[in-house]
């Protein structure tokens, strides 16, 4: 408690006026599990977020797919809860809820009326201890996530190329390179105790970060975390896989035909810095310059000034990621979509021009303060949701172990200067460090035997 | 005394720790209210409203500046003008290239877009509330004083062609403009998008002329959300700025003439689809009739949510799609009831007939009272986390503003959702849900589903555009 009250002063010194401190609250239960709790009652609503160390990157040959599989096992039920109640009785209190797996973590989440935060706490509790792993659950969940790739990715443009494709491409690691929804034939061979080994390894207490933001009393909260999660036996901690790529890098490039898209795309990335790393900071602050709001340089020199681009859209980590969850290795990367009349290696030239501007002359001091702006006026809008504030508090403690950093880390971008900017655009986005996949509109079969 | 508190506490742990029982769920106060903040509104000569509204949770203020002039009012050839008016309408001014704007926005933290709704225009944004007189500015230049430069009305014409040829690769944006032109049959609102013919005919005259003749102060509303300076200050800068702009003579809104409602089922060929994509669904209530509320309570019960009828029969049990929903789109003058699942291509005979079921259910019986609690408690519950952000509040406000709706809706929206009954929901059903009076569109490969679609009744197979 006293902990608590001395970081609230602490960041109370470093951040504007204007910004508001989120209060945070950490501590941890004697078998291991991490708690993070964050009081506002603007709102009669707490977000409970519930974040496992665990992601799609430890996944093993054969398995693609599983982390994800994974996830969807998490809401068949368990030993006091019936199979299909998790979602009924979440939504029959008010709530919302959903889960989704990353590359580095695995996340689950209720936003509830504040006074149903027992029914979240008990139903948490209740699959973490005691989830039902049976094969018919395992094989009605096989065909849910096959149905969910044929709709997200099978049947829409640019998706296949993005999640099975890229991946390959930019990393050479299978860890990295791996696709994460997986193949059917992975996702088919995936047996009962698979997920009962994934279950005990990686979803015990001790692997876990809990976060609970917005209309709560901090001494009742505590008391109902200790009797649900209190003597849930925690687990050797596992192994992290080896991530890293080698450190030679060849350029590489290589063509999609996608029969779902009508506009030729661009994917291009270059092996980025680590996380939190100075150099992350700046290429952070440089991707606002390129991308961020309605005077990025994208916007008024390619989409405007050139009229070749028609969207685009860059990030720490793109696609799975982006600044605040990116985790090296990984790409900065940006995805463009342009006009038929430009080839792809005129799109490919014009960005690599806009990051020579930058290496050769630098960063104008308006614009960056401008880019500052952006920064801080989106961190506001972003953390108005209990939501969004417990996933930012989640990820900053399993990644770096430090939930302040919802408060602290904006100082970090604002901080930067030009100079920075300008080194890590010559250190880290050259063509030698270049991957490009392009994505090109291919005629679907079936038209192709009509015309 | 704080010995005494300590002991207390103590006990109620002990207690607690003892009665906790595992086997269901914890017992929970009914779901809370929340207080809506007051509104103040009031009116400008020139027949502009204005309503403020003070939200101090955030250091922000959200902008919208709401016009009658949504897609609806496209004339008949450029369907989309609404749309691109409201795309080119931040692009530039008399006084202020693309450039300037962009980075005057930038520079003080905010937002400022326009969009075209099939009823509304709105022009809105948000900016850090210590420079809301400066977005204030903008947003006036932009409603009064965007010049259209014929550069950026090009650009917009080509880059909009370009994702509309993208947005058509979509199965479902087929499946919805199919159905629009099906159920809203001559009027306006069968204006899904724009066409690549629209396109090539709007041009710089088109376009101001749509601008001087619907974005009038007499066919708006503005409304300020947020930490907003004093109040008399606030209505002093809001004279400063749209005082001057001239009321003049609104066009009427298309009359409300809907075809009636029929069987009817079309095939949109997608050749190469993995997918089938199914929408049944028809005219319904709109958020004023009285039908509206039952409407919305059977809905939920159908198909919002994860706990929905459709999605643990056509997702759970029957294993068929990943998703099944149904939705309400609620728009002035009409309500559309649609639901909604996509299937695989071996699947579409079973899909379609799994929610020719379940909307025949809706209609044949009435719902059970644990459902009917169950969604009330889902329904009040989503509309409280929706007043978790400025945004999302200042859109509730607006909604109330422009769609013609009682003071009271948000107020008062909550218990009327509590007082529904089951008969209500079933008369509810049996108007608007019973597949009877269906119009059924199937996206798909035609090849390979059309057959399993015959036994649904006289099947049309169109290609897709």
């Amino acid at each position: 408690m006293k902990f608590a009250f001395l970081l609230l002063i602490l960041f109370c010194a470093v951040i504007q006026a204007a910004q508001p401190v989120i209060p945070i609250e950490k501590y941890a239960l004697k078998n291991g599990m991490r708690v993070i709790l964050s009081r506002d009652n603007a709102v009669p609503v707490i977000t409970l977020y519930m974040i496992y160390d665990v992601g799609a990157r430890v996944e093993e040959k054969g398995r693609t797919g599983f982390a994800h599989l994974f996830e969807h096992m998490m809401f068949e039920g368990s030993a006091n809860v019936p199979k299909g109640m998790h979602f009924k009785i979440v939504e029959s209190n008010g709530g919302t809820l959903n889960g989704s797996t990353h590359p580095d973590y695995t996340d689950y989440f209720e936003v509830l009326p504040s006074n149903k935060l027992a029914v979240g706490l008990w139903l948490e509790s209740d699959r973490m201890r005691s989830l039902a792993i049976t094969r018919e659950n395992l094989d009605n969940q096989k065909e849910a996530v096959k149905q969910e790739r044929r709709l997200s990715f099978d049947n829409r443009p640019y998706a296949t190329a993005i999640v099975d494709r890229w991946p390959q491409l930019a990393f050479q690691n299978w860890q990295n390179s791996h696709s994460l929804i997986g193949s059917f034939e992975d996702l088919n061979a995936s047996s009962v105790e698979d997920v009962a080994k994934f279950f005990k390894t990686y979803y015990a207490p001790d692997n876990a970060v809990m976060v609970i933001v917005g209309d709560i009393q901090i001494p009742e909260t505590k008391k109902l975390i200790e009797q649900y999660f209190g003597d849930i036996p925690s687990q050797p901690k596992p192994a992290k896989p080896d991530l890293s790529e080698p450190s030679s890098f060849t350029p590489r490039s290589e063509v999609y035909h996608d029969a779902h898209a009508r506009v030729p795309g661009i994917i291009i990335g270059y092996p980025g810095p680590i996380r939190r790393s100075r150099d992350y900071y700046a290429l952070a602050m440089l991707d606002v310059l390129f991308t961020g709001g309605p005077s990025s340089r994208f916007q008024l020199n390619l989409v405007k000034g050139k009229e070749s681009l028609i969207q685009y859209q860059a990030e720490m980590g793109w696609p799975f990621a982006s600044s605040s969850d990116y985790k090296d290795p990984g790409d900065y990367a940006m995805f463009l979509l342009f006009k038929p009349n430009y080839t792809p290696q005129q799109i490919i030239d014009q960005a690599q021009e806009e990051i020579a501007k930058i290496q050769n002359d630098g960063v104008d001091a308006k614009e960056l303060d401008r880019g500052r702006t952006l920064l801080r006026s989106e961190q506001i809008i972003s953390l108005q949701s209990s939501l969004h504030r417990a996933q930012l508090l989640g990820r900053y403690e399993i990644f770096d172990g430090k939930p302040e950093l919802i408060n602290t880390n904006l100082e970090n971008f604002l901080t930067i200067t030009p100079a920075e900017i300008q080194g890590v655009a010559k250190k880290y986005l050259t063509p030698e460090r270049r991957t490009v996949l392009q994505i090109l509109p291919a005629p679907a079969p079936a038209a192709q035997e009509n015309h | 005394m704080r010995c005494m508190i300590f002991s207390f506490l103590i006990a109620g742990t002990t207690l607690m720790a003892q009665t906790i029982d595992r086997t269901k769920p914890p017992e929970t106060p009914p779901v809370p209210s929340f207080k809506m903040p007051p509104v103040h509104e009031t009116k400008l000569p020139n027949g502009l409203s204005v309503v403020l509204v003070e939200d101090a949770r955030f250091p922000l203020v959200s902008m919208r500046l709401s016009f009658q002039a949504g897609s609806k009012f496209d004339p008949q050839d450029l369907p989309g003008l609404a749309g691109m008016v409201a795309g080119l309408v931040t692009q530039g001014t008399t006084t202020r290239s693309y450039r300037d704007l962009a980075e005057e926005l930038t520079s003080i933290g905010a937002t400022l877009d326009g969009h075209a709704s099939p009823d509304v225009f709105t022009l809105g944004g948000s900016v850090l509330s210590e420079n809301t007189a400066k977005l204030l500015d903008l947003l006036a230049d932009v409603a009064l004083n965007a010049n259209f430069p014929e550069n950026e009305v090009q650009l917009r014409k080509q880059n909009a062609k370009q994702t509309l040829a993208a947005q058509r690769s979509q199965p479902a944006f087929l499946a919805n403009e199919k159905f629009d032109a099906l159920v809203f049959g001559s009027h306006p609102y069968a204006f899904f998008s724009a066409t690549m013919e629209s396109l090539d005919r709007m041009d710089r005259k088109s376009i101001v002329q749509f601008r001087d003749t619907f974005l009038l102060p007499n066919n708006a509303v503005l409304l300020l959300v947020g930490q907003l300076p004093p109040r008399a200050e606030t209505l002093k800068l809001v004279r400063d700025h749209f005082a001057a702009w001239r009321e003049k003579q609104v066009p009427a809104a298309p009359a409300k003439s809907f075809p009636e409602s029929k069987r009817q089922l079309v095939l949109v060929d997608r050749p190469g689809s993995v997918q089938a994509d199914i929408h049944v669904g028809r005219l319904a209530a709109t958020r004023t009739d009285p039908d509206y509320y039952p409407l919305v309570v059977g809905n939920a019960i159908l198909g919002g949510g994860a706990s929905s009828r459709l999605f643990l029969d056509v997702r759970e049990k029957k294993g068929l799609a990943y998703d099944a929903h149904s939705e309400l789109d609620r728009r002035r003058d009409a309500g559309v009831f649609t639901a909604v699942t996509q299937v695989r291509n071996e699947e579409a005979g079973p899909g379609v007939e799994a929610m020719l079921d379940n909307l025949t259910q809706m209609a044949k019986a009435p719902v059970t009272a644990s459902e009917l609690t169950d969604v009330k408690n889902y329904i009040s519950g989503g509309f409280l986390i929706s007043l978790e952000t400025q945004a999302s509040l200042t859109d509730q406000i607006d909604l109330v503003n422009t769609m013609g709706l009682p003071r009271d809706y948000l107020e008062m929206f909550t218990s009327r959702v509590r007082s529904v009954e089951p008969d209500q929901i079933q008369a509810a059903a049996q108007k608007y849900m019973d597949p009877g009076q269906a119009t059924i569109v199937v996206v798909g490969d035609a090849a390979q589903i059309e057959k399993s679609l015959e036994k649904f009744g006289p099947l049309e197979v169109e290609k897709s555009k």
